[in-house]
């Protein structure tokens, strides 16, 4: 048999394998794979997207405005489609989701230092030296990824900020946990959103028929030492080479793909990294990936320091929201219109909030007494605001929430026992999130409160 | 060999002593002390495949052998050179040779120095940086003046953590004057509490810190345990000479791990105390573990399961040989380089990696597993493989930031055991398509491709074993070398023959074979 041959065969043979999984509605990828399963009477998989603030957004600025008050600041508040609940005139798209958005205005946290604030936040822990917690995505990922997955379980889009996260990620669990990064570097509004896993495309020169004959010779060459040592470390050296064969044969299910989109949903996400994040990130979850985070940070050179605002806060966050607004609502329209929003848990956070009162330089500060995040989607009870922080904005007056209740609502609405103890390599056991620690019940949809 | 006359005669005594003990059969005649060691270790082995009711794998070959030693002693794989050098030598003990050849190399004190900052500052956290920046350069030095390992010790726990003797500047780059052994405690927290759970868990192979706020829920330590330790490396200005106060607000004082007080005279430091104690030869722990890191270093695998709970590994376990090995490491005054040489001129260190896991503990124990490469190993066998200019002016791979990226992206799926594999599909897709496989598998660019494949004194049988040789320090077996040039042969023009090497090559690079050594 010669290479081409076996090429030829090869993709023959793969497009049968496709036919086939069609035919008896085994799970080959995506919603079609979900829709399989639907029928067969099996709940669907869930998913998370995490929209990472990166430097602690402006909660008095978002989604808890302070209108009449000295610490408002100007922006105006609007009404949105659900009754009651007023947000930030700049998120005028977010206003119209707000049925399927519930604001938590009361969250309250003790640390105000960005790496340590943003640990705490994404992992449910105050950091320790003897263990390395997961982040929220790792432990997801953990959860609700397949096994058989052609892509990762969790990833991770442009939010390698290094000023504003530490300490890798998957801690504990392992590298098998760890975020698939995509890098994104530019901006520009005509590059094509340059979100790509690196080196996943062959280099330029290499054409793709000598690609396959390099994975045969690969076959061929390793085929003597497989016989020869039949270990796990051999196993696993083969079966991430598979992966990776099959990534790169399927370009990610041409996940990657954003140019597939009608260009006017592109527009709508808004052609920058974080509108064309959110579209990957959809597109990603629709082929089975459990976790998507994408981060919202420096738009252009104005917006440098994400939110971190500690000077021209308004102009900054306006900005922002600006980027912020139609991704986001675009990314709740196109989940709903596709039947995916029930299943997917869409979470807006950063590390802390921010100062209701304006410092001297039209900024604010680190503030984790009184801040905000957003929830909506898979197991969330839309429309709401959640908690009071009164007329200044300066405490939480009613109903606080702490850090490790939001990992544990998450986990909730996701179909996740929060107290599900994973272990260390010392063989410590530790739940995923403290003991003791009670999601938030009203932000549940009835059936994910049954579920618990 | 710089041990001194006394402790030679002393190893010589404690090992015949051994080998009464169990192994009568081995030759008593031998002077040389080395080889009494590598014997001694060698019937100890013999012995337990022989109750296991097990043949002993077989020795490896000269190629096997030589890539092994290369990759455990200097990080690298030898070049095509050298592998031809020693294959065709008719020398009876040229393994002996290349062994005490590469440990006197430089490279080995940086590979060793590597391997003993993992150890120390497990992980990949952000304090990896400051030990690789600070530490490690430290530690080459010692490595290089072959520093006994109880001074090493020494100057690890006393030159911190009060910050006299630490000269640390990390705004200055180049030769880094400020690497010192004081890197240690900045890397752990400069805190008693942090010291002493690290420096208990890396020297005595005990790991402690769970007794750090309540008592260890499944071994025999308690708060006071814990706390006993830190307080040598307590500040004398806050509670007194010997004293701490815990975060609790308790009062402890030193006590030696396993229940001894100590006392510290006025003229003395805490950590002086500590580590008389800690090195003296009574303390069989300090030498067990540091013996045990070195097998597991040198085999993939420790004497005993668990390195750092020594304390909770079954005496019968230590008693395969660990204890008694620990007790020669003493007995040469913890001359590191010698007890490698040992070990690395044992039968028992040059057989063949396990095919499979075996079924029971006592099976296992024995294994040589296949062992994972580091990721600086990965970037040096590739440079070596590719033949890469190292200079910079060359703006070679290692200098121009290349490496310092590879070795970042490796270290993310690193483990701290040799034996694990867990390298993630980033890590996979760098060394299918990354910059250096790409360039190095090019016909325009590869210095090892064109030197292969345009050679006219090659014909394609030499070109092929060359490839092996370069990458997988070996020759094809004849089945091997038949798919390869039946490969070669069905390309119908000349250019598709040059592709077919470069192909050949590219997937010498991405095997197992190569990242895993057997």
């Amino acid at each position: 048999m010669t290479v081409t041959s076996f090429f030829d065969d090869f993709h023959r043979r793969d497009f049968f394998r496709m036919c086939l999984a069609g035919a008896t509605g085994a799970s080959c990828s995506g919603w079609l794979g979900k829709l399989a399963r639907a029928a067969e009477g099996a709940p669907p998989p869930k998913a998370c997207i995490l929209l990472w603030m990166p430097g602690g957004p402006s909660q008095t600025d978002t989604f808890d405005l302070k209108s009449g008050h000295k610490n408002g600041g100007p922006f105006k508040e609007i009404e949105t489609a659900a009754p009651g609940v007023r947000i930030s005139e700049h998120l005028p798209g977010l206003a119209k989701e707000m049925k399927d958005l519930t604001i938590i205005r009361s969250l309250t946290t003790t640390e105000g230092d960005h790496g340590r604030a943003a640990n705490i936040m994404l992992t449910g822990y105050k950091e320790q030296e003897a263990v390395k917690y997961p982040v929220l995505g790792s432990l997801v990922a953990k959860e609700l990824g397949q096994p058989d997955n052609e892509l990762p379980n969790y990833v991770s889009i442009s939010s390698t900020n290094s000023i504003f996260r530490s300490t890798a990620d998957e801690g504990f669990l392992g590298p098998q946990y760890a975020p698939l990064s995509v890098s994104g570097n530019s901006n520009s509004p005509q590059a094509r959103a340059n979100m790509a896993i690196e080196f996943l495309a062959p280099p330029r020169r290499i054409a793709r028929s000598q690609t396959e004959t390099r994975f045969r010779m690969l076959q061929v060459v390793q085929r003597d030492f497989a016989e020869r040592f039949e270990t796990d470390s051999v196993a696993t050296h083969r079966s991430n080479y598979e992966k990776a064969e099959r990534l790169v044969r399927s370009q990610a299910k041409n996940a990657f793909k954003l140019d597939e989109e009608p260009s006017s949903l592109r527009e709508a996400y808004g052609r920058n990294r974080f509108g064309q994040g959110c579209l990957l990130a959809r597109r990603l979850v629709e082929r089975g990936v459990p976790f998507v985070e994408v981060a919202l940070s420096g738009t252009n050179a104005r917006t440098a320091a994400s939110w971190d605002t500690h000077q021209d806060n308004f102009d900054q966050v306006k900005l922002l929201s600006q980027v912020l607004d139609p991704a986001w609502s675009t990314l709740m329209r196109d989940l709903r219109e596709r039947g995916m929003l029930e299943n997917t848990l869409v979470v807006w956070m950063g590390e802390f909030g921010r100062t209701p009162v304006i410092n001297e330089m039209g900024g604010r500060d680190h503030f984790p007494l009184a801040w905000s995040t957003v929830l909506g989607g898979a197991g969330i009870q839309g429309g709401q605001a959640y908690g009071d922080t009164g007329p200044d904005g300066m405490r939480v007056v009613d109903k606080p929430v702490k850090g490790p209740q939001l990992i544990a609502t998450i986990c909730s609405a996701l179909g996740i026992d929060p107290q599900k103890e994973n272990f260390t390599d010392e063989g410590r056991p530790i739940p995923i999130v403290e003991r003791g620690t009670v999601p938030v019940h009203e932000l549940l949809t009835t059936r994910s409160k049954t579920t618990l | 060999m710089n041990v001194p006359r006394a402790s030679l005669v002393l190893t010589f005594v404690l090992i015949n002593l051994c080998i009464r003990v169990d192994a009568d059969d081995v030759s008593s005649s031998t002077a040389d002390p080395q080889q009494r060691l590598s014997s001694w270790l060698d019937s100890r082995f013999e012995a337990r495949w022989k109750s296991n009711q097990v043949d002993p794998p077989a020795i490896v070959d000269d190629a096997a052998f030589l890539r092994r030693v290369y990759l455990d002693l200097c990080g690298t794989i030898p070049s095509v050179s050298q592998a031809r050098d020693f294959l065709a030598n008719r020398t009876v003990n040229k393994r002996e040779q290349v062994i005490d050849q590469l440990l006197a190399d430089p490279r080995s004190s940086r590979h060793l120095a590597r391997v003993w900052r993992r150890m120390m500052v497990p992980g990949n956290g952000p304090e990896t940086t400051v030990a690789t920046q600070l530490l490690e350069p430290w530690l080459v030095s010692q490595f290089a003046a072959n520093t006994h390992y109880n001074e090493l010790a020494r100057q690890v726990l006393v030159t911190s953590p009060d910050g006299s003797m630490m000269r640390l500047n990390p705004g200055q780059d180049g030769e880094n004057p400020s690497a010192s052994a004081g890197a240690y405690a900045m890397v752990v927290g400069q805190t008693p509490d942090s010291m002493a759970g690290a420096s208990t868990r890396f020297f005595l192979g005990v790991s402690l810190n769970c007794a750090k706020c309540h008592d260890h829920p499944f071994a025999k330590w308690k708060q006071q345990d814990f706390w006993g330790m830190a307080a040598f490396f307590a500040n004398p200005e806050a509670t007194g000479m010997g004293r701490i106060r815990s975060d609790k607000g308790r009062e402890y004082a030193a006590v030696f791990l396993g229940g001894e007080k100590a006392t510290i005279r006025p003229d003395q430091r805490g950590t002086e105390v500590l580590v008389n104690w800690m090195t003296s030869r009574d303390n069989l722990n300090f030498a067990a573990t540091a013996v045990n890191r070195i097998w597991q270093h040198l085999y993939g695998r420790g004497a005993v399961s668990e390195i750092d709970d020594l304390d909770r590994v079954p005496a019968e376990e230590r008693s395969f040989f660990l204890d008694d090995l620990g007790r020669s490491f003493a007995t040469v005054d913890y001359d590191l380089r010698w007890l490698m040489a040992s070990l690395c001129k044992s039968r028992t260190y040059q057989r063949e990696a396990a095919s499979k896991a075996g079924s029971s503990p006592a099976e296992v124990i024995t294994q040589r597993p296949l062992k994972t490469l580091l990721p600086e190993q990965v970037f040096d066998a590739l440079e070596q493989a590719l033949n890469l200019p190292i200079g910079k002016a060359d703006d070679s791979p290692r200098m121009n930031g290349t490496r310092v990226q590879m070795v970042a992206k490796l270290n993310e799926s690193t483990t701290n055991h040799p034996d694990e594999f867990r390298s993630g599909i980033p890590q996979v897709l760098l060394l299918m398509h990354g910059s250096m496989i790409s360039n190095a598998t090019d016909l325009e660019t590869s210095r090892t491709l064109r030197a292969v494949v345009e050679a006219p004194f090659f014909d394609p049988q030499e070109k092929i074993e060359t490839l092996y040789l370069a990458t997988l320090t070996r020759k094809p077996r004849s089945q091997e070398l038949q798919s390869m040039l039946e490969f070669v042969r069905e390309q119908p023009e000349l250019q598709q023959q040059k592709q077919a090497y470069a192909d050949i090559f590219w997937a010498l690079l991405n095997s197992p074979e190569f990242v895993l050594s057997p």
